[in-house]
């Protein structure tokens, strides 16, 4: 199998996911039966478009949407600039947790008219605490659902939102394949200007390949019981981490709210007092185990993650920060080896450290 | 340079001298008998380093050279590249080492990481100054 081609502990779901095996066989068989274009009248570009609308049909179920609401787009990123373009020259309001791709865009976009903008994910993605969305009062609500889809279940009605993100390679979907809600009713401004494609909401030929991807992904939520998976089995794995963690590595603590109900169960963000978060990650890469940080050095950045400085208001605890994030892969076998080693290669570098503990 | 065909984020020797760092300073800096020792960096910054010279009056060579890093692989990896260039060189001749010196050494690191990696010979000229001094 494809994910543990290189033998290692992969621990880095919330960045993307290795593409699981039914959705490579979907998307073969989608590039040899599929290839014609969905906006074509002539039967192979029929059978296209009705695969791209099962798709839309299974994702608008599965958020509580209606398929006439489900635009697909190249991703996340824009998907989310396509909303916050939307209220170009409004008010915008958006969470300090956000991914760039709204606080890049809501930055060169924002201006001072009404109706306001309010965009705020409703997991974030680093630290995978749960957001409080505002009272969006007389304005309109966006919220970014990338981290959410496939991992709990989620109604756009109930939550009251006008627009809602998804991506599909987070859920084991290819890359390069993303949705967007937009509540019927509510501004719209395509991003993309072109054809009739997507009710002309955004231009460019369907990515039937992809979009076949992002379906079987969707099917394998429905199917395979992925909310109870990760609400039981990832859950345990991510908390019995976390007590490890605590107690068997002296200097660290949690970014992230374990307590049930208070962030993802496949999310946790720890940092280690004088040990860099780049340096963890290489040491942990060396030893075959791949995880994330929010050290700026990681980023080419001079700053941390903004997100860990929201959290925790502390450069030193953000820049000795790493993220671990998990999937329906993952066994107790890869916490085990993640503490086999984890702590070794903190001590060394606290010993190391100018900082003491 | 292309970075094709290459597994690792960093050189070959970056990568050796982070996993096998070398003269650096284990736990409690007392434990090494320095003459003098300097300092650069902020742990808020995310990296800083302290070097730890012993010197031999009569050559004015550094007999022997630790340090201390907190920061990422490069940081760690440039610091001993440091230490390694340093030792056995006057006070005069390590006060020349630039940073280019320690990037030309490592096989060059990312152009972004250049300025906020390669901080040790101010940590070392630090350290001669303090021993001037004192």
């Amino acid at each position: 199998m494809c994910y543990n081609l290189y033998k290692m502990v992969y621990l880095d779901y919330a960045a993307t996911t290795p593409l699981l095996p039914e959705v490579i066989k979907a998307m073969h068989e989608a590039e040899l039966k599929y290839f014609a274009n969905a906006s074509a009248l002539h039967t192979p570009g029929h059978l296209s478009h009705n695969l791209i609308e099962g798709c839309r049909e299974i994702l608008a179920e599965m958020v509580g949407a209606d398929p006439s609401e489900i635009i697909f787009t190249s991703g996340a990123t824009e998907s989310n600039n396509t909303v916050i373009r939307t209220f170009e020259g409004h008010e915008i309001e958006t969470s300090p947790l956000e991914h760039h791709s709204i606080i890049e865009a809501a930055r060169v976009y924002k201006g001072a008219k009404k109706p306001k903008l309010y965009s705020y994910m409703l997991a974030n993605n680093e630290i995978g605490d749960f957001l409080d969305l505002p009272d969006k009062k007389d304005g309109f609500l966006h919220s970014d659902l990338t981290q959410i889809l496939g991992k709990i279940p989620v109604n756009v009605k109930k939550l009251g939102l006008d627009y809602a993100t998804f991506s599909a390679h987070k859920i084991g979907g290819p890359v390069g394949v993303g949705a967007l809600y937009v509540r019927e009713g509510v501004p719209f401004k395509p991003l993309l200007i072109g054809g009739l494609q997507e009710k002309k909401r955004r231009g460019g030929t369907y990515n039937t390949v992809g979009i076949s991807g992002f379906r079987r992904a969707l099917e394998s939520v429905k199917n395979k019981g992925n909310f109870k998976k990760y609400d039981k089995e990832v859950r345990n794995l991510r908390d019995t981490l976390a007590q490890r963690i605590l107690k068997e590595i002296p200097g660290s603590s949690l970014n992230t709210n374990i307590e049930k109900g208070k962030s993802l169960p496949n999310i946790l963000n720890a940092s280690f007092k004088a040990a860099e978060g780049e340096s963890i990650q290489l040491y942990l890469d060396a030893e075959g185990i791949i995880v994330s940080t929010g050290s700026a050095c990681a980023a080419g950045d001079i700053r941390p993650s903004h997100v860990l400085m929201a959290k925790t208001g502390d450069a030193e605890v953000a820049h000795s920060s790493i993220r671990f994030s998990f999937g329906l892969e993952n066994t107790m076998e890869d916490v085990d080896k993640v503490m086999e080693v984890l702590p070794g290669i903190v001590d060394r570098l606290q010993k190391v450290s100018t900082i003491g503990l | 340079m292309s970075t094709e065909g290459q597994d690792w984020v960093y050189s070959e020797t970056v990568k050796d001298h982070f996993l096998n760092p070398r003269n650096f300073l284990m736990g409690d800096e007392s434990k090494f008998d320095y003459d003098a020792c300097g300092i650069v960096g902020n742990p808020i910054c995310g990296d800083q380093m302290k070097m730890y010279i012993k010197v031999d009056k009569k050559s004015d060579k550094i007999k022997d050279i630790k340090w201390k890093t907190y920061g990422c692989a490069s940081a760690i990896a440039s610091t001993s590249a440091l230490s390694e260039i340093a030792k056995g060189k006057t006070l005069d001749e390590a006060l020349e080492i630039t940073a280019e010196d320690i990037d030309e050494y490592l096989g060059k690191l990312p152009k972004h990481k250049f300025h906020c990696s390669i901080l040790g010979h101010d940590a070392l000229k630090d350290a001669i100054n303090n021993y001037r001094k004192s």
